[in-house]
């Protein structure tokens, strides 16, 4: 049940569910994918980037009816997890006058995960980043007292299909200014956790912002809110580091 | 048998009314206490502290601890007959004689509880005392001492009052770090062009560094034999062995790979016939 992309030189796996046969090999950019039956309830599962670094996993297996699903997750996670804020600078300022309102669609960079399907339940198996270079952190505020952010310089889209595939999901920002005089933005910088993803053969959607700048007394806000999307595109797993909260213990029980 | 052995006990006088049956009751009450305190501290550590800060659950843990052990030895001193109000009273004037013989132990134990009560590092912090030389990891603030393991392994055992009352640089408070590199490049080559290429290499291949606030460039020093830059990048604060080791490589690969030369020290000599 492999899917390709039929528009590039190199096929890429599509985003999906895949079932688990004897061997399996998933291509996406610059990295390889392959899993290998090596016993009844077991699978080997190896993976290795434009980089050369190779992860290799043992996948014990209770049943027979495995699926494996690549779908696109958040950006927090290379070059590794330290934050859920996300910092986009737009390429070019927006600018809006006083008292209006304006809608645009920018590509916000996504990475990719694999996800062990079985009896209805999903387990993170593995994650790459199909562009490793614009993967990058950045500071919002002062040393001392800012917020550590994945940071991504992006630009504007047309629409939910105008993105780079694999790399991007595009999102829909709604930007309202309700005070008395025009304001530019440039970056929005907001915990991303709260946002899905969902995806349409290589192509993906996040969930979208509300940003409404107003006065609360004598400041000036940017309050943003995320806001649900109604889409018939599936919806991602969500990615969930479970090695960080495992706790080792040595001794009786 | 046995009640005729614990009455033979009870007959048999230490001093006072004090019996060795006494002593015997205070004495499982005691070891009762003790092992009571164990198991709630093991129980505490199994089920509670993984999902606490390190330094919370070690505080809880030693209130657990030594509070069973104070509840056991009140209960031991009651089936002793022992009247702590005498206890007291002259505990406070022992108090004052102990106090000025252990001034240091004292001092040590109230500075273990500044150090527990304003914080200022916990459990796990990398810290640096710059004073006595030692940087590392803070193990445990303890009733009289505090522990560091430093990076190379070993494990520090510094008195509370010295660690009270020293400098202590926090490496792990701010949310991120700096680190800083100088390297020199020929009086021939453009400045502009090897900082940009030094930049491009960092941003490329350091994906710990990083993007805002950029990486700064800094002409230190009109040097003997090179024009020295200085380096500036940040890194989120528990990368620093994923930036400071590897900044110098980073930047002397960019300038190999654009054949910017990095001098070596030279000296024109002129002689008097010349």
């Amino acid at each position: 049940m492999k899917i390709m992309s039929d528009n590039s030189e190199i096929s890429f796996s599509n985003f999906g569910v895949y079932d688990l046969d004897d061997q399996m090999e998933l291509t996406l950019p610059n990295t390889m994918i392959k899993f290998n039956r090596i016993s009844e309830n077991a699978f080997s599962y190896y993976r290795e980037n434009s980089e050369g670094k190779i992860v290799e996993k043992i996948i014990p297996v209770k049943s027979s009816d495995v699926k494996i699903e690549l779908a696109p997750i958040r950006p927090l996670n290379y070059p590794a997890r330290r934050t859920n804020h996300l910092f986009l600078q737009f390429d070019k300022e927006i600018y809006l006058s006083e008292n209006s309102a304006a809608s645009i669609f920018v590509n916000c960079p996504i990475e990719i995960g694999i996800f062990l399907v079985h009896d209805s339940n999903y387990d993170s198996l593995d994650w790459v980043t199909c562009d490793p270079l614009n993967s990058r952190f950045g500071l919002y505020g002062s040393p001392d007292t800012g917020t550590l952010c994945k940071y991504a310089k992006v630009s504007m889209a047309n629409d939910y299909d105008d993105s780079d595939p694999y790399v991007e999901a595009v999102m829909q920002i709604v930007v309202e200014n309700t005070m008395s005089f025009g304001q530019s933005i440039s970056k929005v910088v907001f915990p991303i956790t709260d946002n899905s993803l969902y995806y349409q053969n290589s192509k993906a959607i996040i969930d979208g912002l509300k940003i409404t700048m107003k006065k609360r007394a004598a400041v000036n806000i940017a309050d943003v809110q995320t806001t649900s999307l109604e889409t018939d595109w599936s919806a991602s797993p969500t990615w969930e580091d479970k090695t960080a909260s495992t706790h080792m213990e040595m001794g009786l029980e | 048998m046995i009640l005729e052995f614990l009455q033979s006990l009870s007959e048999m006088q230490i001093v006072g009314e004090l019996t060795v049956l006494s002593l015997l009751i205070g004495g499982v009450i005691m070891a009762g206490g003790v092992i009571i305190a164990k198991i709630a501290k093991l129980l505490f550590h199994k089920y509670y502290a993984p999902s606490l800060p390190k330094d919370t659950a070690q505080n809880i843990s030693k209130l657990i601890y030594f509070g069973i052990l104070i509840i056991s030895f009140l209960g031991f001193t009651s089936s002793q007959g022992i009247d702590l109000s005498g206890i007291m009273v002259a505990g406070g004037i022992f108090a004052v004689v102990i106090g000025f013989a252990t001034q240091s132990v004292v001092s040590n134990l109230i500075s273990g509880l500044f150090l527990i009560v304003e914080k200022p590092a916990k459990h796990g912090d990398t810290i640096e005392l710059p004073d006595m030389g030692i940087s590392g990891t803070l193990l445990d603030i303890g009733t009289f001492s505090s522990k560091v393991r430093r990076f190379d392994g070993t494990v520090t055992r510094i008195p509370n009052e010295k660690f009270f009352t020293s400098n202590i640089r926090s490496l792990t408070l701010s949310t991120v770090r700096r680190a800083d590199a100088t390297v020199g490049i020929s009086y021939q080559s453009e400045i502009d062009d090897a900082i940009l290429v030094m930049k491009n290499e960092i941003l490329q291949t350091m994906p710990f560094v990083l993007q805002i606030p950029e990486p700064e460039f800094r002409i230190e020093e009109l040097g003997d034999s090179s024009v020295n830059i200085h380096v500036y990048v940040w890194h989120p604060r528990d990368d620093w062995s994923n930036a400071q080791p590897i900044l110098l490589n980073t930047l002397k690969r960019a300038l190999d790979k654009s054949g910017i030369e990095i001098p070596f020290p030279q000296r024109v000599i002129w002689t008097g016939k010349d």
